[in-house]
């Protein structure tokens, strides 16, 4: 697999009307553009130049399967696969076999893809997850939430937080495993880490009784993850409104993309999606100014990173 | 130097406690011989550092001497976001013994604290307006100039970049962002070894850096009391590989791993934003309280202690600045020697939580809230 290529110069026709594809002059739009580019690299590193890493690769197989790009999206749920460890786990970047917390996406990804063809890998990878929790922590006055609840984890033998909770429940929603005694209880947490605004952060309500901010990526997430566990009502409907409420023309790409495919998921899409995934896709393409600071030269992520995200926000995440 | 027996002599041990990132040393080892940046990096940061003689380092090697020579903490007054910081901070330097010589032809990295960036709480993260200044100062001095962050509650570093302003600044100066929660990774060994942690795993720009600057608030705690020079290096740590939080170290113990990532770091002076600074339920919810102040050192140990004077707070109840003291600097202010403006004068009482594990840091004057 060739390395990542993100400082390749894309050639574009005329600003924000259309690009060409380089090899037939065709005009397209930011999402045919950012699907050519993405089919070409499914191997994706989180940053220009850097390391593969498992959660672009994954987003990119997610986004290229969405997109009916078969080959490319095989090719990146393949490098995943070959990612795996003997413990079943699928590390952060390419040879790294801890923490796991990638291990959710790629289980996504494979069952996305090819659900036969990485049967063997769902397995292990799922096995992994569920004998890979969380640590509970006695029930404290120091902290809002129940922390004898378990969920997920970034790294192993530390406390769940939202996130690798939300990304291990749409796995094992993915492998159709919605009875595993597991995911409700993770499904509870999720709810009990809920903030009276409605939304999320990474996992924290109250410490030492003072409430903590929301944030928009944690939300969307834990939306998104909801909907994969079959679960509604009107806590769901109050983050749902709130997160509505937060989202714009300048809302940062992960932040916009995690947020619509939590809305999208809930069957609450804003009618401006797709203004706000053109302007956030063609500005990365452009290398102009993005949703709120500039995209070059001081990228926080790659490109294609983020150009993968938008286009699995373009499209939904898999049901 | 041989970098690549270097690097590997120092691979983790397989007795690491349970909860320790696990390297996988075929990886690590292909890595090294494969990377030429870190091979290159790391000869440059030792070169470098001890060419320089830089930062802890320094006090260490006169403590260690007896040579008897105090620790030199810069504090300058009257200072604005819109002022002349790059003269105010090049005197700091100049004060404490550092100039252009230092960093000629270096790299430095200066990391600012964006914890959790909220537009509406400036008083949360380092202003603009510091690093710029000392972007400046260093690159005028011939240092290739690099700022880095590894945020700790969000994983949308972009999202931390618009809130704090950041990146428009950075934008406006042509300043390259290290993204420290996400970029390749190296193992070094822990030098402090207060906490069971073998080693850290720190991103490509911090071990490739030949001086760290740390860049922070000055701010109250809610769980160590005080945060500024010492605490900042946790965004050194990154996010993919410890959490967000960076749990990992939470669990190891906060003041052990704040020692134990400064002993490991590469040579760090501190440079701190105590113009607008925040008390009562820091380092994320706290108020604004304004000094107008900014403080140099080449010791991260003794800004902080100074820091926690300023504050009206006992430095040696901060518990990571306790397990700091005559390791990697002085508390203890017959060993440090202020310079600039005196701190007895400016030090104001902090607001710090009504909590019975804070007591001990204002026992002697009790302005507590609820």
């Amino acid at each position: 697999m060739p390395a990542s290529r993100e400082d390749v110069p894309l050639r574009k026709s005329s600003w924000a009307t259309d690009f060409c594809l380089p090899w037939t002059g065709a005009a397209v739009n930011w999402l045919d553009l950012t699907v050519a580019r993405i089919s070409g690299q499914p191997v994706l590193g989180y940053l220009p130049g850097a390391t593969p890493a498992a959660e672009p690769t994954a987003l990119a197989a997610l986004a290229l399967a969405g997109h009916a790009q078969v080959q490319a999206a095989t090719a990146a749920a393949q490098w995943l696969a070959e990612q795996q460890t003997a413990s079943g786990a699928v590390g952060v970047r390419a040879g790294e076999s801890q923490p796991g917390w990638p291990t959710s996406l790629a289980v996504v990804a494979w069952n996305a893809v090819d659900r036969r063809r990485w049967e063997t890998s769902v397995r292990r990878a799922v096995d992994w997850l569920l004998s890979h929790r969380g640590k509970s922590i006695p029930r404290s006055e120091h902290f809002g939430h129940n922390s004898e609840l378990v969920g997920w984890a970034y790294a192993e033998n530390t406390h769940s937080w939202v996130e690798p909770t939300a990304l291990a429940v749409l796995a094992l929603a993915a492998d159709g495993r919605r009875d595993e005694p597991a995911l409700g209880e993770a499904v509870t947490l999720l709810l009990d880490r809920q903030l009276p605004s409605g939304g999320w952060n990474y996992g924290n309500t109250y410490v030492l009784g003072q409430l903590i901010r929301p944030h928009l990526q944690p939300t969307g997430l834990a939306l998104l993850a909801l909907a994969a566990a079959g679960v509604s009502g009107n806590a769901v409907a109050h983050s749902v409104d709130w997160l509505s409420a937060q989202l714009g023309p300048r809302t940062p790409v992960q932040s916009l993309a995690w947020s619509l495919l939590g809305l999208r998921a809930q069957g609450r899409l804003p009618v401006e999606a797709d203004g706000w995934l053109e302007t956030a896709g063609e500005a990365l393409l452009n290398g102009t100014k993005a949703s709120g600071w500039a995209a070059a030269p001081q990228a926080s992520s790659a490109p294609s990173y983020r150009l993968a995200l938008l286009a699995l926000a373009a499209k939904g995440w898999p049901r | 130097m041989n970098i690549m027996k270097s690097d590997l002599a120092h691979e983790p041990s397989d007795e690491r406690p349970v909860g320790e990132p696990q390297p996988d040393r075929s990886v690590h080892r292909r890595r090294v011989s494969r990377r030429t940046w870190l091979a290159g990096g790391f000869a440059a940061g030792v070169a470098g550092g001890v060419a320089a003689g830089l930062a802890q380092r320094w006090w260490s090697a006169s403590a260690r001497q007896g040579s008897g020579a105090r620790t030199p903490v810069f504090i300058a007054r009257h200072q604005r976001y819109d002022g002349d910081l790059v003269r105010t901070i090049r005197d700091g330097l100049s004060a404490c013994g550092f100039s252009a010589s230092s960093v000629r032809g270096r790299r430095v990295l200066l990391k600012p604290n964006l914890v959790e960036p909220l537009r509406d709480c400036p008083q949360m993260t380092t202003h603009p307006a510091v690093v710029l200044a000392a972007a400046e100062l260093f690159r005028s001095w011939g240092a290739t100039v690099v700022v880095g962050e590894g945020p700790g509650h969000l994983r949308d570093t972009e999202l931390a970049l618009v809130e704090s302003g950041m990146g428009e600044a950075l934008a406006s100066a042509r300043l390259p962002l290290a993204d420290l929660n996400y970029e390749d990774v190296a193992w070094r060994p822990n030098r402090g070894r207060h906490s069971k942690l073998a080693g850290f795993w720190f991103p490509r720009s911090v071990v490739e850096a030949d001086l760290i600057v740390s860049l922070p608030k000055m701010k109250t705690h809610h769980w160590v009391g005080v945060t500024a020079a010492m605490k900042n290096m946790y965004g050194t740590i990154p996010g993919c590989k410890y959490g967000w939080p960076k749990n990992v170290l939470h669990y190891q113990g906060i003041p052990q791993t704040v020692c134990d990532i400064n002993a490991s770091l590469p040579p760090t002076i501190a440079i701190v934003d105590a113009i607008d600074c925040m008390e009562g339920d820091g380092p994320i919810m706290g108020t604004l309280k304004a000094m107008g102040l900014i403080l140099v050192s080449t010791c991260p140990t003794a800004v902080d202690a100074t820091v926690c004077r300023l504050m009206q707070v006992d430095p040696w109840a901060v518990p990571y600045l306790a397990l700091a003291d005559g390791r990697l600097g002085p508390l203890a202010e017959q060993q440090i020697e202020q310079r600039g403006e005196p701190w007895q004068p400016l030090a104001q009482p902090f607001e710090i939580l009504d909590k019975p594990h804070l007591k001990n840091l204002v026992r002697h004057r009790g302005v507590l809230v609820s």
